[in-house]
């Protein structure tokens, strides 16, 4: 079969340049996350894993490197039109062997380098055919080479049913890639892609876990199913959804299909392509970066996707974070007292997180809270201070007034998009050529 | 009116035993002081006493922090005092009296509002963050025996705090992490216990000649590391952030 795998290259490659292809490859796929699990080792093998998850690096981008993060292939046989490894693109095609994939797990992982394997892979030949050699790959480093690390798995749509499971019985966190918001966006993009081919796994996969629970909780040895749960990323700016549409789709994921993460990945152009917008100031990170604010707020803040956003009000405030942009508009529940309110009200307050409100809650039952103890528990003051009064008193004499509340909260350290499309101003000087070099070329 | 300074050593025995010989003067809490080591500046009308430790003493205090505010105040605790702060034995000692004077004993760390507390609670979670930066930075390097060896430069002494988590995920191998600023080393020969060992010139091999695959992997690494970014998105403010510059001299792949 190994040779079988890398017709077409010639020479047998060496095994960095393998990595460096298949690393580069799987690079725009953005989950990494090690967490929602936590296993000791059983002292025979090698691994364990904790629930928060561990990440081993920040990459040049500030991005954390937890997994080894790779393709076992990235010969493709669709099109995708936003995808480095689309058939019609002319690129350098490697492919590991199940034991080159082990042996970098297990070197890497014994050096502290990484948490474990996250093995996605272009389709070969097609869907099950790709996703047997991943669950070979899988399979030996399990009971091989004894890993009890954290394995995340791609899950093939259109693959056998059949190893999907058997594949979850291996793996952490299997996830399987949304790709684009809505079902339009991804006929015009992905034309080898459905919906519903995509859609049936994600249910397989949370019925498998739902009928694991039960089982685990009546034989507590039972194999455990995707422990960690399931993922999903989604491609944000290549298709003209609004907000509004993703956080809706997000919502129902977590909802109905009990995912544990929805990833969003702003759209990074690698290819040229009609059908894809042209973006000259780079991926929309800002518009990636309030999505996860949202994310947050409706998994950790109690908020719903309707509150935040609306039909007539589909994209988030550029200039605000969704939490502040909500209490503006809600003013009329502000100002919350901190010694009295409940959690749930003193969690809305932009400038207190999770930790802060509950740490605020249990520090009250011992006396009072002044500003000053607040300020020692981890409250952002400088944007709580208009929107919370400690013992009936507000910290300064401030107005609640949504014009005067904004232009104090506007965080300058975002990246806010003045310099990206023309909103900068500049003195004009006769020598300045305005890049007038590249103009005549 | 008298104050009284206790010199302490500067470890958990040390602090604890202190801890133990304060509530033995029977004198009002405010008036006796847990200090590390000599004072710069004697004071006036102040007695200072040394305090040997003792580990009747120390057994007893850890015993009484456990029963009393439970085990969430003790590892706090604990951690506390693995700070490099001198004002921890301060702080710890006062947090325990504070304790004993509230209503519910369990909520000890909860009561953020008294300042004892919060510096206790302040110099755990520093000692808890460092600890789990080196859970995901530490890098080890095979040696050409097989040995894994890993060097850290920590701010606080949080070599005790790591090990068990290494220890529990490669129970099969031989490794050792070395302190190089405390100058300690934990040990942990394959599937067995892992234990300390203080500033033994032996351990440290003059010339560490590490395996074959060692510089073939830490290659390997490397280029995975520098192709995993994705240049659009070049951020170093945020990598700072997120992995900040001292680790970095210790990182296979920054070397």
């Amino acid at each position: 079969m190994e040779s079988g795998l890398i017709v077409g290259t010639g020479k047998r490659m060496s095994l960095g340049e393998k990595l460096r292809i298949l690393t580069d490859a799987a690079k725009y796929d953005v989950s990494c996350s090690s967490s929602g699990v936590g296993r000791k080792g059983d002292g025979t093998g090698i691994g364990n894993t904790l629930a928060a998850g561990i990440c081993h690096s920040f990459g040049a981008d500030g991005r954390c490197i937890s997994l080894l993060k790779i393709l076992f292939t990235n010969e493709c046989i669709y099109d995708c039109k936003y995808c480095l490894n689309r058939k019609s693109n002319d690129v350098p095609r490697a492919s590991f062997t199940p034991d080159e994939i082990c042996e970098l797990t297990i070197q890497f992982y014994r050096r502290n380098y990484i948490e474990g394997l996250f093995l996605s892979s272009g389709i070969l030949y097609s869907p099950t055919y790709t996703m047997e050699l991943i669950y070979e790959a899988v399979y030996k480093l399990r009971t091989l080479y004894r890993f009890q690390g954290y394995i995340h798995v791609k899950a093939i749509p259109g693959a056998d049913p059949d190893l999907v499971r058997r594949m979850g019985l291996l793996a952490d966190r299997m996830s399987v890639n949304l790709e684009l918001p809505t079902a339009e966006g991804l006929k015009r993009l992905a034309p080898n892609k459905h919906r519903k081919n995509i859609l049936s796994p994600m249910r397989q996969i949370q019925q498998g876990i739902t009928q694991n629970k039960n089982e685990i909780t009546v034989y507590k040895h039972a194999p455990s199913f995707v422990p960690a749960g399931q993922s999903t990323q989604m491609i944000v700016g290549a298709t003209p959804e609004s907000d509004y549409q993703i956080m809706m789709v997000a919502e129902s994921l977590y909802q109905k299909f009990e995912l544990k993460r929805v990833y969003y990945s702003a759209f990074v152009s690698v290819n040229e392509d009609k059908d894809l917008p042209a973006l000259p100031g780079g991926p929309p990170l800002l518009r990636e970066h309030r999505l996860y604010q949202a994310d947050w707020l409706l998994r950790f803040y109690g908020f719903e996707a309707g509150e935040l956003l609306s039909e007539a009000k589909p994209n988030f405030n550029v200039l605000l974070d969704p939490k502040a942009d909500w209490a503006l508009r809600h003013l009329e529940q502000f100002p919350v007292e901190i010694n009295r309110a409940d959690y749930r009200s003193i969690l809305r307050v932009p400038g207190i997180g999770v930790k802060s409100a509950q740490r605020i809650v249990r520090a009250r039952r011992n006396g009072n809270l002044s500003f000053g103890d607040l300020k020692k528990i981890g409250v952002t003051l400088k944007r709580a201070l208009y929107f919370i009064t400690c013992n009936g008193k507000m910290m300064y004499p401030t107005k609640l007034e949504e014009d005067y509340i904004t232009r104090n909260l506007i965080d300058k350290k975002e990246k806010l998009p003045f310099d990206r499309d023309g909103m900068t101003y500049r003195q004009l000087s006769l020598f300045d050529d305005c890049h007038l070099e590249q103009w005549k070329s | 009116m008298e104050e009284y300074y206790l010199i302490c050593e500067d470890s958990l025995e040390g602090i604890f035993t202190g801890i133990y010989d304060a509530y033995l003067k029977k004198k009002p809490h405010g008036q006796i002081h847990i200090i590390l080591g000599e004072d710069e500046n004697y004071r006036l009308f102040a007695t200072y006493e040394n305090c040997l430790p003792d580990e009747k003493k120390t057994a007893s205090v850890a015993r009484t922090i456990v029963r009393e505010f439970g085990q969430e105040a003790y590892l706090s605790i604990c951690r506390a005092l693995a700070s490099r702060e001198a004002d921890k034995g301060e702080a710890v000692y006062k947090t325990i009296v504070t304790g004993f004077s509230m209503r519910n004993r369990k909520e000890l760390m909860g009561n953020l509002a008294n300042p004892y507390i919060h510096r206790v609670f302040e110099l755990a979670r520093f000692t808890a963050n460092e600890a789990h930066y080196h859970v995901e930075f530490l890098r080890f390097k095979e040696l050409e025996n097989g040995i894994l060896y890993a060097v850290i430069g920590p701010k606080n002494n949080v070599l005790t705090f790591i090990t068990p988590h290494f220890a529990d995920r490669l129970p099969l191998e031989n490794f050792v992490i070395y302190d190089k600023i405390r100058e300690i080393y934990a040990v942990h020969p394959a599937k067995k216990d892992w234990y300390l060992v203080y500033g033994d010139e032996t351990m440290e091999p003059q010339e560490r000649i590490f395996s074959q695959g060692e510089r073939m992997y830490g290659e390997l690494f490397s280029c995975f590391f520098h192709t995993i970014a994705i240049k659009e998105r070049v951020n170093p403010g945020l990598q700072r952030n997120m992995l900040p510059i001292r680790y970095r001299e210790y990182m296979t792949e920054f070397q």
